[in-house]
């Protein structure tokens, strides 16, 4: 059986592997990806942002919890990558670890590197940093499953 | 902390349930004891108790009380 290959999808094939669109698609590219294990993406940051305006006046930053949601979508393609996953709904079931480093301006490009650490019982949990000029900007821990999870509902309790 | 507590506080962070809730709490009792509610409740269960359940297992948690159960065969004593 020959090895996975890992590959690369730019801004119009993420669309085709994931449901979240602007303005909450928080990710530009995937520069490699591979199902199962890990998937580095890209968000080129500009202030053409919808919340640059208010997040903050005089000092327009990402905000925190759009970097987590930023790390989910991208680790969430370690699932979706994967045969019969394409183009599923993914549920944030926790957030875990969120830290903070460095502020995200508009002009930055956040590399985002994210690994899935196990998925068992349709449950997957995984962790992501992300880095701005090679320098860590954020990380945090995550668990999400698929909306629809053959696996989870066979192993739900019948009643 | 007693392998009790852990159990009882797995629970109520993960179902957002009251410990005086907990005797009698079964799948679907609750609004977040639904099927992903399941899964994370067996993955938190996992975590604190270092163990790795059984698929069977996973199916037949149906309540609280059959969860002391079934973790005693991974030697969880209550």
């Amino acid at each position: 059986m020959m090895a996975e290959q890992s590959f690369s999808l730019d801004s119009v094939q993420i669309l085709e592997y994931q449901p979240n669109r602007h303005p909450y698609l928080m990710f530009d590219k995937v520069i490699d990806v591979l199902p199962g294990k890990y998937c580095i993406g890209v968000k080129n940051l500009t202030n053409n942002e919808w919340f640059i305006p208010v997040h903050f006046p005089g000092d327009p930053c990402m905000p925190g919890f759009l970097q987590a949601e930023a790390m989910t979508q991208v680790c969430a393609l370690t699932l979706l990558t994967m045969e019969g996953n394409k183009g599923k709904v993914v549920l944030l079931t926790g957030c875990d670890k969120l830290k903070l480093f460095k502020k995200v301006r508009p002009g930055d490009v956040m590399v985002i590197k994210t690994e899935l650490l196990s998925y068992r019982h349709g449950i997957a949990k995984g962790k992501g940093k992300a880095y701005v000029d090679d320098k860590l900007v954020s990380e945090c821990e995550m668990t999400f499953t698929l909306a629809d999870s053959d696996e989870r509902r066979m192993l739900t309790p019948k009643i | 902390m007693s392998n009790l507590e852990k159990y009882n506080n797995v629970f109520c962070e993960t179902l957002q349930v009251e410990e005086s809730q907990l005797k009698n709490l079964e799948y679907q009792g609750v609004e977040l004891w639904d099927s992903v509610g399941h899964m994370t409740l067996m993955a938190a269960l996992e975590d604190a108790f270092d163990i790795m359940l059984d698929t069977d297992d996973i199916v037949d948690f149906s309540s609280y009380e059959k969860g002391k159960e079934i973790l005693k065969k991974y030697d969880v004593e209550f």
